[in-house]
């Protein structure tokens, strides 16, 4: 690893930030916008490492759940994309997303890949309040941050013991932890797999228009059991 | 006499493509220079193919594409032409990461402007390859034709291989090696911190129990088994060991009644 000094000491820096959990502050001051996310994906399941506001913490459980929005593709792709305005190019996409997005007052949204040398972590979302381009220099800085921003997640898990998740990079798992402890908690109520589990959860909470996070609170506080619903148990919604 | 030709033609043309492999894959040892990989594509794919020209585009840092080769300085422009315009065939293959062809841009297309400066150059069909690594997309190699007609699927194909290679070497050097090794170490951990709050779920399911007292139990039984947190939790999602073997965990008859 050959970094500039300058990044080597932002990302020292950046450690600091996501210890005391102002990492995103950070970012949205130095871009000067109205919000940004940071999110840790691995493979499919993604969680977020801090966000700015709720309205964005929405807008990334749809993603999670959809699997499809602006975060999903730069992450896919590798690439960022940029949604400076929701075009009819944006609504074929990302229907959904850009329901919630323009629900909510978010009026653009700029994902970048957390992406180094070939290797992917996740991704960091900025949000805007209003249409439009970020400029040259916001877009410079972005390409900036994301590098400073991939080395100081890989440098925490460098420091962490061997497969153990560093303590800075818990969040990303604890923000959605009942949907994984539900999802077990499912898996053995209807003899499933984990995986099928939570694609049950995800339909019942679709059949029954709530989010997939408060159905999972609602099967942890044992509130609800999906065995105990014949619909659920076949799969039918 | 024709079908001698023919087949001297083909000779060669294999005989090309080989080479043109191991021209590429010799430039993965030791120091290279990506654009000159680049250029070295190019230029064999307008003599393998039935191309008459082809350009490469590449993403820079910030996802901007650069146009990095064309065999002509007319592809060069045209490619400018569509990063000004945010619009058309290779920009299409960069977004979506799939082959994009058009046999025929003097017929009505999806990138009208495009069509009638292709056309113009005397290129009235185009096909775009992606340059890719596993999902990523790294920009794209743009065939032109002088003809009206679709590359072959053989042509497309090899096209595509040859694109393949050299995304290889655009990404193979040992900054990347480590690099990957390094998202996989984060992949993992990430991995198996997730299987630890689902096999909770599990033994606070089976065992009914809190949440607290299911990861109790979860590292009683690592412990007095010698085995690892998550490796014991990945194992109970995964199925290769029971609940039941979490010998503290059984199910406990059924309370009477819910109330109180």
């Amino acid at each position: 690893m050959n970094l500039e000094q300058s990044t080597r000491i932002a990302v020292a820096l950046g450690r600091e930030a996501a210890r005391s959990s102002s990492l995103c502050g950070v970012c949205v001051e130095v871009l000067v916008v109205a919000g940004a996310g940071i999110t840790i994906m691995g493979g499919r399941q993604t969680g977020p490492v801090c966000v700015s506001n709720k309205r964005m913490a929405a807008l990334e459980d749809l993603q999670f759940v959809s699997g499809v929005g602006p975060c999903q593709d730069a992450f896919r792709f590798g690439h960022p994309v940029h949604a400076p305005r929701f075009d009819a190019s944006a609504v074929s996409r990302w229907p959904t997303f850009v329901d919630l997005a323009n629900a909510s007052g978010v009026g653009a949204v700029f994902a970048y890949p957390l992406t180094n040398n070939g290797a992917k972590v996740g991704v960091l979302t900025i949000y805007q309040d209003h249409e439009g381009d970020l400029t040259d220099a916001q877009n410079d800085d972005s390409v900036a941050l994301v590098e400073v921003l991939t080395e100081t997640v890989l440098s925490l898990q460098d420091a962490a013991p061997v497969g153990t998740l560093a303590a800075e990079l818990e969040d990303s798992v604890l923000y959605r932890a009942q949907i994984y402890q539900a999802s077990g908690m499912v898996a053995v109520q209807l003899h499933t797999s984990v995986a099928d589990a939570l694609v049950r959860i995800r339909a019942h909470a679709f059949g029954n228009a709530r989010t997939v996070t408060e159905v999972a609170a609602d099967i942890v506080t044992r509130r609800l059991r999906l065995g105990d619903d014949p619909t659920d148990r076949e799969g039918e919604v | 006499m024709a079908s001698q030709s023919d087949e001297s033609r083909e000779k060669t043309r294999h005989a090309l493509t080989a080479s043109t492999f191991v021209e590429i894959v010799d430039t993965l040892v030791g120091d290279f220079d990506v654009i000159e990989v680049l250029t070295l594509l190019s230029a064999r794919c307008v003599e393998l193919l039935d191309a008459s020209a082809a350009g490469i585009l590449l993403a820079d840092a910030s996802g901007r594409l650069r146009v990095i080769g064309a065999s002509t300085e007319q592809i060069e422009l045209l490619e400018l032409f569509q990063i000004q315009n945010d619009d058309g065939p290779c920009l299409e293959c960069f977004r979506t990461g799939a082959t994009v062809m058009n046999g025929d841009l003097r017929a009505p297309s999806p990138w009208p402007e495009f069509a009638i400066e292709s056309v113009r150059a005397g290129f009235p069909s185009v096909c775009a390859v992606p340059l890719r690594l596993n999902d990523v997309i790294l920009g794209c190699l743009n065939l032109f034709l002088s003809v009206p007609a679709l590359l072959s699927p053989q042509d497309v194909a090899l096209a595509q291989a040859l694109a393949d290679v050299a995304s290889i070497a655009i990404v193979q050097d040992e900054v990347t090696r480590k690099a990957a090794i390094r998202e996989g170490q984060l992949r993992r951990a990430l991995d198996s911190r997730i299987a630890i709050e689902q096999a909770k779920g599990m033994i606070a399911e089976r065992g009914r129990v809190d949440m607290d007292e299911a990861f109790s139990l979860l590292r009683a039984f690592a412990r007095n088994n010698n085995r690892g947190l998550s490796e014991v939790a990945e194992s109970l999602v995964a199925g290769t060991i029971t609940i039941d073997s979490l010998a503290q965990v059984r199910r406990p008859p059924r309370p009477p009644s819910r109330g109180g």
